[in-house]
């Protein structure tokens, strides 16, 4: 049945786009409209309903309908929403503006020529203030959304990586949080001591990881640049002596028995549940940790971001932090793209993203929206993003997908010792050396 | 002539609308699925290109591909060996009246009735590693089970999946076989006795043989449910530890919902399709013959 359902699903989306359409891609107007004129008619939103929900969306829509009286905005969203927006851009279709998740392929949306440059616009006034709505954004999280130079979707939330840990357990048994890697080790030693899992982590998404270990420790090593020279695909870059030395720490970690048992096994939501619980005293994740464990954590149970500890004698920033965004974005085939730019730069405004802070507990792509008093949680990530020297973003899994699956699936055999460090950077290696000989795969550059 | 074209109509008003429905949401689709099976296409815009069989030629050279082929083989042998032995056998000992045996037989139909997509998350609890009933059941017998735990776990991971596909089917194969038990005529049962045949020799030269078209219908049925195998692998393993546990519906869904390959997924589901058929059509041709069309029996 469920393979009916797929090839079904395979069929629809053909069926949708017709059997006449093997021609290149039309020429189409992809700049974006000057905005100034009466903002009018109806203006279709579709959002992934994830940690935030869309009741911030649907609130400032509403908010932005009193401003334009003429323009009927609907705001509608789901959990897996690019499923049912996949075959609406497949058909010519899709909605005037669209945050459609991590699930949806928007490179490949970008590479097919669905999606506004929003460049033009950006270089418009902005929402509130006398600038350029550009300058209301932090440029190298800009950056995270173009590709050749044109931008194709805009940040809204900014997600940091890194590990977090419970301030209250670390004060009664005495622990400092692990600058250094080293540090770690003496740490986790205690821990063990004590009974409880030093590290665990999302093992049945080994992507949590990959963000969390792997690539943060060949920061350290090597750099940010040893990072991007693998996103990069350049020669030689996934077993670099900085790849295999980050991924011997992995190895090194469950050797000694610093993993939490079980965990390869476990869910983002079974390992963070552990760790919400006091079983495990680290858990490497996002800022989005709190809004996914407030409904289950323990009254009394509180959580603390810090960076990845940093290998010692590494050349790379001990300040550098992952970053991550989910774009927003408008589709060429929008009916009302007037509008929709105009109502995202409100939602960019620094007044309703101080507001998105404030009620969702995030950090914001928006300069100036973490300034003043912030929920606890987000205090640390904060300060570390403001005193941070460089930042980098995993775009590699957009990019490259065979590539990142191929990654997860060596690491979970890494972690079951059926792999040396050396030969998962090697299998690395091969995966991303077929992505680079592959012609059909757009090459994307940091 | 008028009464015949009558019934024609009549019928033909009956069957349209179950034909209709079964033209468009699956004839159609698979005639899709062909035509895009000689296109690469990232399903998201009308931009596609024809590559003919391309396709075919890249997925022959995909390991992961025969990978996939060769679990989806190999599940087949094992959870199909499996859930017919034991259906056979539930049946024959819940075979006859009683309340007992009726709750029996209604206890073993109960996973059948539970969405596939339930099953695989009632499994995904019982095999945690941290409060799985069963994974503390086999850590207490002496294995091995609670690092990495057993869906990761490229030791037990695919037993895990047949183990839940036979609790799945079983019942379905219990209830099947039970049916085909009832038809053998108490003539049969009786003469066979008469001649001294008992237990182990009449099931083998009496039971099994009449057992011929329940046979042919079970395999049929668990070669196409074990093809299309997908949420008990995407929800308890997603193909893992490391393709462990891939099959060839994993693989597709893969291809659409992680690399927006839909010329390449729908080449996969072309093989399934071809493979399907080729194996119900090798059963059929198997059990072509009735063997106790001779005797005069039913089955």
């Amino acid at each position: 049945m469920k393979f009916v359902v797929a090839i079904a699903s395979i069929a629809l989306a053909a069926g949708l786009v017709g059997c006449n359409s093997t021609a290149a891609p039309e020429a189409k107007e992809t700049a974006a409209p000057t905005p100034g004129g009466k903002l009018t008619g109806a203006l279709e939103v579709q959002a992934f309903q994830g940690g935030y929900g869309i009741d911030f969306y649907q609130a400032s829509a509403k908010e932005f309908e009193k401003q334009h009286p003429d323009l009927k905005i609907t705001v509608e969203g789901g959990p897996r929403v690019w499923e049912s927006l996949t075959p609406r851009f497949a058909n010519g279709n899709p909605p005037d503006l669209t945050f459609p998740g991590w699930g949806m392929k928007h490179w490949d949306l970008a590479e097919e020529d669905q999606l506004v440059d929003l460049g033009p616009a950006l270089d418009g006034k902005a929402a509130e203030g006398d600038g350029t709505w550009r300058e209301s954004f932090d440029p190298q999280i800009l950056a995270l959304g173009q590709l050749k130079g044109v931008q194709y979707t805009l940040p809204y939330y900014v997600m940091i990586y890194g590990w977090w840990y419970d301030p209250e357990v670390f004060k009664k048994n005495g622990w400092t949080v692990p600058k250094t890697y080293s540090e770690l080790l003496t740490l986790s030693d205690k821990i063990k001591k004590k009974g409880m899992a030093p590290i665990t982590f999302q093992g049945k998404y080994p992507y949590y990881m990959i963000d969390g270990m792997l690539l943060p420790w060949v920061q350290s090593i090597g750099g940010i640049d040893a990072v991007n020279a693998a996103q990069n695909l350049e020669e030689g870059a996934w077993n670099s002596p900085a790849m295999v030395q980050a991924t011997e720490r992995i190895v090194e970690l469950k050797k000694k028995g610093f993993f939490q048992e079980g965990a390869t096994s476990m869910s983002h939501t079974e390992a963070q549940q552990e760790f919400v619980q006091g079983k495990a005293a680290m858990v490497p994740c996002g800022s989005w940790l709190f809004s996914e464990m407030k409904k289950t954590m323990p009254a009394t149970a509180k959580m603390e971001y810090f960076l990845p500890p940093f290998i010692d004698g590494g050349k790379g920033d001990p300040t550098a932090v992952l970053i991550g965004i989910e774009p927003w974005m408008v589709p060429t085939e929008a009916k009302n793209k007037e509008a929709a730019i105009e109502l995202f730069k409100y939602m960019t405004s620094l007044s309703v993203a101080k507001k998105f802070v404030q009620e969702k507990g995030t950090l914001m792509a928006i300069k100036g929206s973490d300034d003043g008093e912030l929920p606890d949680v987000l205090k640390a990530p904060s300060k570390t993003l403001r005193e941070s020297k460089a930042v980098y973003s995993v775009q590699f899994r957009h990019w490259y997908p065979t590539l990142s699956t191929e990654l997860e699936n060596g690491l979970t055999s890494l972690l079951n010792g059926q792999l040396t460090a050396q030969q998962f950077c090697d299998r690395a290696e091969a995966a991303a050396d077929k992505v680079r000989k592959d012609p059909n795969i757009t090459k994307h550059k940091v | 002539m008028r009464h015949s074209k009558g019934r024609g109509a009549f019928i033909v008003a009956f069957l349209s609308p179950a034909v209709l429905l079964y033209a468009v949401f699956l004839v159609w689709p698979l005639l899709q699925s062909f035509q895009m099976s000689m296109y690469r296409w990232r399903g998201v815009s009308r931009n596609r290109k024809f590559i003919g069989m391309e396709n075919f030629q890249n997925l022959s050279q995909d390991p992961v591909f025969w990978k996939s082929l060769q679990n989806t083989g190999m599940l087949l042998v094992l959870a199909g060996v499996v859930t017919i032995g034991l259906g056979v056998l539930l049946a024959h000992l819940t075979d006859g009246a009683g309340p007992v045996r009726k709750f029996a037989r209604a206890i073993y139909l109960f996973p059948q009735v539970i969405s596939l997509v339930a099953v695989a998350l009632i499994w995904q609890f019982q095999l945690n590693p941290k409060y799985g009933l069963v994974t503390d059941m086999l850590f207490r017998v002496g294995l091995p089970v609670r690092d990495p735990g057993i869906v990761r776990d490229p030791r037990y991971a695919f037993g895990a999946i047949a183990v839940a596909f036979v609790w799945h089917a079983l019942g379905f194969f219990v209830l099947l076989f039970s049916a085909g038990l009832k038809q053998i005529s108490e003539e049969i049962k009786e003469a066979s006795a008469l001649d001294g045949s008992e237990g182990w020799h009449r099931f083998r030269h009496v039971t099994w043989p009449l057992l011929w078209s329940v046979k042919r219908t079970a395999i049929t049925y668990l070669l196409i449910h074990i093809l299309t195998v997908f949420a008990l692998v995407f929800v308890m393993t997603e193909g893992g530890p490391d393709r462990g546990t891939e099959t060839i519906v994993s693989y597709l869904y893969e291809q659409i919902a992680k690399n927006g390959q839909y010329g390449y997924a729908s080449a996969l589901a072309v093989v399934v399709f071809a493979v399907s058929m080729l194996a119900s059509l090798a059963v059929l041709a198997y059990f072509r013959k009735d063997p106790t069309a001779a005797a005069g029996a039913r089955a």
